[in-house]
This record gives C-alpha cells, structure tokens and sequence, in this order.
C-alpha cells in the first residue's frame, strides 16, 4: 500500500446546495504507480473535474465536506494546511487545466507566471528562476523561448498558451501530473501535438500522469489504465487494451458506441444512451445508471452494485447484469 | 446476459427520466424588508393620492399661537414656525416629490429606452450619432443645469420642474437601456428571430424587452428615489415650488433657521424623505435579484 | 453526379473585416454547390473560415464580394425587405443551445415565431407547433408551456431544431450545432437530424470541427483550411483516400476510441498562419512536407481526381480513377 506514487481510499467529497447534499464524488478507491498513465473518463456531471481537485486539494471547504484519503507520495492531502499543502505542489504533484486562457493571468508576462512555482515554492533566485523558466519553455516545444519568455498570453495561440500551461506545470518536476480535459477546445492537429508532446515529457521526467477527459479517443491510445466514473462513483475500471475490448458494464459500452467513429462509413447510426445525465441531488436507491440502462432489472433499480472483479487481472466493474459478450470487431 | 446492442432510438426519449423540469422553478425569496419598503412606499403614494379626503388639518392655515409646537395629541407632528401642522403639510408635500419624481422618469423613459432599444438593434450610424449626442449630454454636469434653469425659469410649478429634471434623466436612462439592450440584441436569439423574419418592432417588443425589464424596472425605482432627493435639495436651495405650497425640500429649507428652537420642522420631513429613499432603493435592488434569471444549469 | 441545377450555388465569396491597413482575409474566395436532398458538411480547424462561410451564405454577416444562389435567385445583394421574405427558405442552428432561445419565452412561442411573423392568422398553429415538439421528441402536453431557460444543452437544441423546421425551409445551415453537447446528447441529436432529414426531405449544410461526427452526417465533405476549400469530395471518398495533403494530416490527428488503432507520428507541426498576412500562392504550403517554388508562386485551382472529388492542389496525393 505504501509503495504506491498515488493511493485514493474511500474519497467522498460532498458539496452543500440549497438543494440538500451533493455528492459529487462518491467513494472513490483506486492507486497509481510511478511512470504510469491513468485515464479518468465520463460526461459532464461524473465527478472527474470534481475527483481531479479534490486530489490535487484544490477543493475548498466552505461549501463541501472531503472525507477519505489522497497519499501522494506518502503525504496526506485530506485534512493538510495550506503549508502542508504546498510542499506537495513544491516537488511532487502539479495539474493542468482545461482552458488556458484562463489559466494564465493575461497582465502578466508568459516567462513571470512559469518561474512563479520556482520561486515561491522552491525559493530559487529570480536569475535561476529565469534560467530554468527558459529551459522549461524550450523543452515543452516553444520556438525562440528566450523571447517567448517576455510575451503575454494574449499573444500566443490557444495551442502555445497549453504549452506554457505545461511548462508551468512542470517547473518543479513532479512526480505526479494531473492534465484536467487538457486539449478540449484545440484544434485536433494542435491537440495532437499536445498529447504528444505529454507523451515525450513523460518519458524524459519519468512522471506519472492522469488525463481526465471526456473523450476516448484521447484516453485510447495513451494510456495503460482507465476509470470510468458515472454519477460521482466508478463504474469500471482497468487496463486501457481490457476496457476497451472486455468491458462489462452497459454505460461503458454505450459511451463507446455512442461516440461517432472516423472509420465508419458516413450515415452510420448512432447507438445513444436515452435519457440524460442523473440530477446528483435526488439519486434513488440501486444503481445510478439503471433508468437509462437497456438492461435494469429490479435488483438494479434497488441494489446498488459494488465493484467486483472479472477474470482479467485488475478490471473491475459494478453491475448486476454485466455485458459478457465482446465487443465487434470494427 | 442478452445481446448486446443498446436499444436502437426511434421513440421520442425525453419521456425517460428527465429530472430537472420537474420541479417548479425556485426563486430568490424577497424577504420580509422588502414588503415593508413596499409597505412604506405604498402608504405613501396612497395618502398623497387621497389627502384631499383625508381629516387633515389645512396644511396652510396660519396659527400664530400654537407656533414651533411640539408634538401633540391635535398635531402629531407639532407645527412649524407659522403654526400650520406639520403632519398635514408632510403628507400634503409628498405629493410634490413623488409627482415630480414619478413624472420626471416617465419622461426620462418614454424618451430614452425606445430610442436606445432602437439604437441598440439598428446599430451602425444611427447609433453612433445618438449615442454620440446622448454621452456628451451626460458629460454635461445635469445638476447645475437644473439649477441655472430653474433660476431664471420664474414662476416655477410643478410643470416646470418636472419638465427640468425630466429632460436631464433622458441621456440617464437612455445609456442604462441601451447597455443592457445590446448585451440582448448580441445574443444569437435575437439573429435567430432576424432570419425568421419578424420586424425590428416585433424583435424589440418580444425578444429584447422582456430580458431588459427587470433591470429597468430596478433603475426606475431607483431613478425616483435619486428625483425625489434631487427636488428636496433644489427646495432646499429655494429653487423648486414657492411657498406656501408645502414639499419636503422646502420645508427641510425652511427648517435651516429654526432648527434651535423647532428641530420638529427639520425632523419629521427628513425622516419621511430618508425612509421613501431607502425603500425604494431597496425595493429596486430586490426586484433585480429576483429577476435575475440563472440561465439552464446543466 | 447531378445533373440538375444545385438548390445553393455560391461563387466567389469573399468575406473580409477589418480596415486597409489592418485586413483580415476570413474566407478568400470559394464556390459551393448545395444540391437539394443532401447533406454537405464543412470542416477545418479554428481560423479556417467555416462558420463565417454559413453566417456569409445566411447574411447575417455581409459578404465583401461573391454571389449566393438560392434556386437561382441570388440573394447577395438584396435589400433588408425582400431579404426577409428571402430568408423563409434558409435557416439556422447554432452552437450555443441555450443562447439562441430567449430564456423569458415559452417553447411553444419560441416555435411558432416563424408562423406568427409570417402566418398570423394560421387556423392550425397550435397544431403544427404540437406536432414539431413531438418530431423532435419533447413532449408538448408537460413541457410546452415551460421557458427555455428550464431546459438542458440537449433539449434546447431539439426546441432550436422544431423551430428550424417550422416553415419548411429548404437549407438549413448547422453551425458546429452539436460541439457543446456531451457525447451522449450528441448521438441523440445527430440520429434525430437524420430522421427528420428522412421525414422533412432537407437540405443541410453542417459546419463543424469534429471528422466523425461531420462524416457521420454528410453526404459530401468540403475541407477548409484559412479561408479556402481544400478538397472536396463524397464522404467515404474523402475520408478513406485524402487527396491534399492537410486532409490527411487532420485525419492523421483525429483520435479514435480503439487501443489498436496506429499512433501517427506525422503530425502537422507548427501554427497556422495569420489570416492578416497569409502565404501566397497556396495558403497551406508553409507547412506542407511536399511545398515547392510552385506552390508559393501559383494558387492551386481545384482539378478533379475522382467523381464528384475536387482538390486544390498542385500535387494531390490520390488520384481515383473512375
């Protein structure tokens, strides 16, 4: 257990609406090894962006309860100061946003916001900071960094900006990096580039890194294990190759199915998931996904399904009436 | 278990499960301060409605011995330094400011917010040029205008000053509307309503106003509250209706020199004066929450 | 392909803003044709001039110069009247669901404002706006009466499509109509425009980022990259046998949910060129592998390669022959 870079137990993080409790994420267990690629998918509403920070401890208090426990690196994030806190962001967790132009602070230099981290947190001079920040802006792939370093974000492009991003990121070399819905909104050839380039780094830092996505196709070729979270809980889990081909649980099925495909022929119809996303505040006994489930039966509908394992080594899935046919070949 | 397809949608699916709408909206609740503002404001505007009918005493009947009373069982509010009754001539004096203050954003309105909604749709030269005009009218300080006009305007009567204050509102109220307007009109249901063919009138009529209301039945309700300020202190300067005609500002003004020995005549106006203000404002304020329309979660 | 005269024949368009001295060329002079029954999509990256292309063919925003043909009348350079009367046959989704209905109207208004504008005495208004909530699968019995600030991403956009179909147009423009839904909703919506695509006999033109979900809808492609048309070609074609080279770089990058398929490690570097200064000659060749002295000195005109299968290149990948 304690050998893990990542180890997640029992994580609930519950928000306090005027609506009652809101439990945005539900229970979450899992671990991650160092050099290792995480995948985190689901829709809107899942929880992932909710998961991504309260690991990170980001998630403030005022209006939600943590409970459980995020050991990074043999710290414990649940529960730490602010102090504490930031001596984990010093060296061995970062995390990277979505948008980028609202992750830089547009009134101030490109070169300032990457060094920040080196400055604050680790206390290196400004002449070494700029050393660094230098260093860092040319390794994630920006031409000319000595320039670039003086620039503002506004004028960069949405695909340089995601690199700055990263390089501030990067700047205290984690362990640990949590790209939350990283490429959403590029361009796909600069969201190729971007993967990429994440791939590269990987290797070269030996970090290990989480993508919490929407999108399969983002986590399908780049990592080694995925979750699936649905309704603040997992629904299933394990090696990318197994997921993929050996999944069990009917939402994970759909998602796949329902997504449509560059390698189908045009006119295809699409398999959809009826109904929408469930309302966090008036869940009902059973499982989450039952009313919109092809095949709930009324143990789903009373009984929630906890994760159980399959035959391959390390999948899990929470179903009671699990797919056991493969998916076809495409 | 079964086979493995998903079931294929041909039915209408928003049948299944569709939580949200369920529940009737919830609102910003309005709260108990708010119905007594709109208590205070009503009680008001309804005894300077009826006044007339009211058992008043005439507020300007002249009672030399009972001057700079205090207040008393006959005179609730005490009498000023003439003896009239103070109480009668304050609820008497609410009909000049709530007049003015009403008449004069009823002009600022009837002007600016079509001319502005217009603006705001039509775009291009048309509102460039209005604009233009209605900002360097608003760069012009309108308080000094108000008072320089209203000096050599003589005799001055409710018509007059109304007039006054009323034209300095419009450039006011025209930038408020125009501003929450074109944050309407650049919305793509606006072009969508364009390409369906409806006319700029039905556009501004049907799409814009209602999504503007809100914010200018809240600056309407503040706009009098700033009037009903405004004549108190061109009264206080002398520069509003002539005594005898009693309105809070004028009395406050006649006050200045009897405040040693008859605070009553200062207290009661300004009290009144104070809380209409107040209420207002926070009746504005309130509304505007209320309607403030969180657009679809989820 | 088709014989008969397409239903939108626009030639030449040329949308430009800015001032002399500070020009930005969005879209640098394209021909389309839109046959009726079809669905054309349109897709390229950020900057390439596919949405200002619908809003330009809609006129919602004023084309510099070029024709838009509509069965033959050219509606380019009519003035705001018979332009509305214009408009009845041409409509449009856009990508924000919840900002293109006004938040303070009920759905059954916001549905038959196309009738009320034009048909205000319509004995069966009540009817047809019934019967297109129903179409779009929106019940109008529970929900008819509710505002549309009460309704999801998903259901707002099937309240955009009721109230696209309510005059029976014959084009509707799909500007990037399902990129801000999630990938559930998004089946939903693009299985529900095909059927009533079956139902209503439409004609669309669907403008979007995403490869699979354009391919998904469309008969025939058109790729743009910074103001131009690329290539264009049926959808299949297109997608299995890319004749620019830029088509095949976004198909490279495009990401496909399947562990096995090949990573590319192709991938198109650098940024695309400002649309104030773009390259001359061929506007792609500054990051084009195959670029020669040709490709900055001439501006490559699209040449067939295949049937129905057109791309501006001096030196295109495939050639099928038919």
């Amino acid at each position: 257990m304690t050998d893990h870079l990542l180890t997640v137990e029992h994580l609930r993080t519950t928000f306090k609406t005027a609506g009652g409790d809101l439990p945005a994420v539900n229970d979450i267990t899992f671990t991650l090894d160092n050099n290792e690629t995480l995948g985190i998918v689901g829709e809107s509403g899942s929880g992932k962006t909710v998961l991504a920070r309260t690991i990170m401890g980001l998630q403030g208090t005022r209006n939600a309860t943590i409970t459980g426990s995020v050991v990074i690196n043999g710290a414990q994030v649940v529960g730490a100061t602010e102090d504490e806190k930031r001596k984990i962001w010093a060296s061995d967790v970062s995390m990277i946003f979505q948008d980028p132009m609202t992750s830089l602070n547009p009134v101030i230099r490109v070169g300032k916001q990457v060094d920040e981290t080196l400055r604050v947190l680790q206390g290196l001079s400004k002449e070494d900071a700029m050393k660094r920040g230098i260093e860092l802006l040319g390794l994630v792939g920006i031409p000319s960094p000595e320039e670039r370093y003086r620039a503002f974000p506004g004028e960069l492009s949405g695909g340089m900006r995601q690199r700055v991003v990263i390089a501030a990121a990067l700047a205290c070399s984690p362990k640990l990096l949590l790209a939350d819905e990283p490429t959403t909104g590029l361009d796909v050839t600069i969201q190729a580039q971007i993967l990429n380039l994440l791939d590269e780094l990987k290797e070269k830092m030996g970090m290990s890194v989480i993508l919490i996505t929407h999108d399969l196709g983002v986590v399908a070729t780049r990592t080694s294990r995925i979750i699936v979270m649905y309704a603040g809980r997992i629904v299933e889990m394990g090696s990318t190759d197994v997921v993929f081909k050996h999944h069990r649980m009917p939402y994970t099925r759909a998602l796949l199915e329902s997504a449509p495909k560059v390698s189908n022929p045009s006119h295809t119809r699409l398999t959809t998931i009826p109904g929408r996303p469930p309302n966090l505040l008036a869940l009902d006994s059973g499982c989450a996904f039952a009313p919109r489930c092809a095949y709930a039966t009324d143990k789903c509908r009373n009984e929630r399904p906890e994760l159980q394992a399959s035959e391959y080594e390390g999948h899990m899935f929470a179903c009671w009436n699990p797919i056991t046919t493969d998916r076809g070949a495409n | 278990m079964e086979n493995d397809t998903v079931n294929d949608q041909t039915t209408p699916i928003e049948h299944v499960g569709s939580t949200t709408l369920e529940k009737p909206e919830k609102k910003a609740p309005l709260g108990v301060l708010f119905w007594v503002s709109v208590g205070w404001v009503g009680l008001n505007i309804f005894l300077a409605i009826v006044a007339n009918f009211l058992p008043l005493i005439d507020p300007l009947a002249l009672n030399p011995n009972i001057s700079n009373a205090g207040p008393s069982l006959h005179h609730f509010f005490g009498t000023d330094e003439f003896g009239r009754d103070i109480l009668s001539r304050v609820i008497f004096g609410s009909r000049i400011s709530i007049a003015v203050s009403f008449g004069a954003l009823f002009i600022g309105f009837s002007i600016g917010s079509p001319l502005a909604m217009l603006a705001s749709l039509r775009r291009g030269r048309f509102d460039k040029a209005l604009t233009t005009f209605m900002y360097s009218l608003l760069a012009f300080p309108g308080i000094i205008a108000t008072i320089s006009i209203l000096s050599f305007w003589i005799p001055r009567n409710l018509f007059k000053v109304t007039l006054v204050i009323g034209l300095f509102t419009i450039p006011l109220v025209y930038r408020v509307v125009r501003t929450a307007s074109l944050a309407v009109a650049s919305k793509e249901f606006v072009i969508a309503a364009q390409i369906q063919g409806a006319k700029d009138g039905r556009i501004l009529f049907k799409e814009i106003l209602p999504n503007i209301t809100p914010i200018m039945v809240s600056f309407v309700l503040i706009g009098v509250a700033g009037v009903v300020a405004l004549e108190g202190a061109l009264a206080f300067l002398g520069l509003s209706i002539n005594p005898p005609t009693p309105s809070w500002g004028n009395m406050i003004n006649e006050s200045r020199t009897i405040l040693s020995t008859d605070p009553w005549l200062a207290l009661f106006p300004s009290i009144v004066l104070v809380l209409f203000i107040v209420s207002l404002n926070f009746i504005g304020d309130r509304l505007r929450n209320y309607f403030d329309v969180a657009e679809v979660k989820i | 392909m088709e014989n008969k005269e397409p239903l939108l024949k626009v030639r030449n368009l040329v949308v430009e803003f800015g001032t002399k001295a500070r020009r930005v060329s969005a879209v640098a002079g394209i021909d389309l044709d839109l046959y009726e029954g079809e669905t054309l999509g349109i897709v390229g990256e950020s900057g390439c001039g596919k949405s200002t292309t619908g809003k330009a063919i809609m006129r919602i925003l004023e084309a510099t110069s070029g024709t838009i043909e509509i069965s033959g009348v050219d509606i380019s350079q009519m003035d705001k009247k018979t332009l509305r009367k214009a408009r009845t046959s041409m409509q449009m989704i856009f990508q924000d669901p919840v900002s293109s209905l006004n938040p303070r109207r009920r759905i059954k208004d916001i549905v038959a404002e196309p009738i009320d504008c034009w048909d205000p005495k319509r004995a069966d208004r009540d009817e047809v706006v019934i019967k297109l909530l129903n179409a779009v699968g929106i019940d109008p019995d529970v929900y008819g009466n509710r505002y549309a600030r009460q309704f999801s991403g998903g259901q707002c956009q099937r309240i955009a499509i009721a109230r696209a179909l309510a005059m029976h147009p014959k084009i509707i423009i799909c500007d990037e109509m399902v990129s801000a839904l999630d990938v559930s909703i998004q089946a939903q919506i693009l299985n529900l425009l095909e059927d009533l695509k079956a139902e209503y006999g439409l004609t669309l033109l669907f403008i979007a980022h995403d490869l699979a979900v354009v391919k998904n809808v469309s008969d025939r492609v058109a790729v743009m990259y910074l103001g131009k048309i690329c290539e264009i070609g049926p959808a299949d074609q297109l997608y299995e046998s890319p004749s620019h080279p830029y088509t095949k770089f976004l198909l490279g990058a495009a990401l496909e949910a399947d562990p096995d398929s090949a990573k590319h490690d192709e991938v198109l570097t650098g940024e695309p060129p400002s649309p104030m200064h773009p390259p001359s000659g061929c506007r792609f060749r500054t990051r084009c592998p195959n670029a020669t002295q040709k490709c900055a000195d001439e501006v490559p005109l699209p040449q067939a390669v295949g049937v129905g299968h057109e791309v501006a290149c001096h030196y295109p990948l495939t050639i099928t022959r038919k």
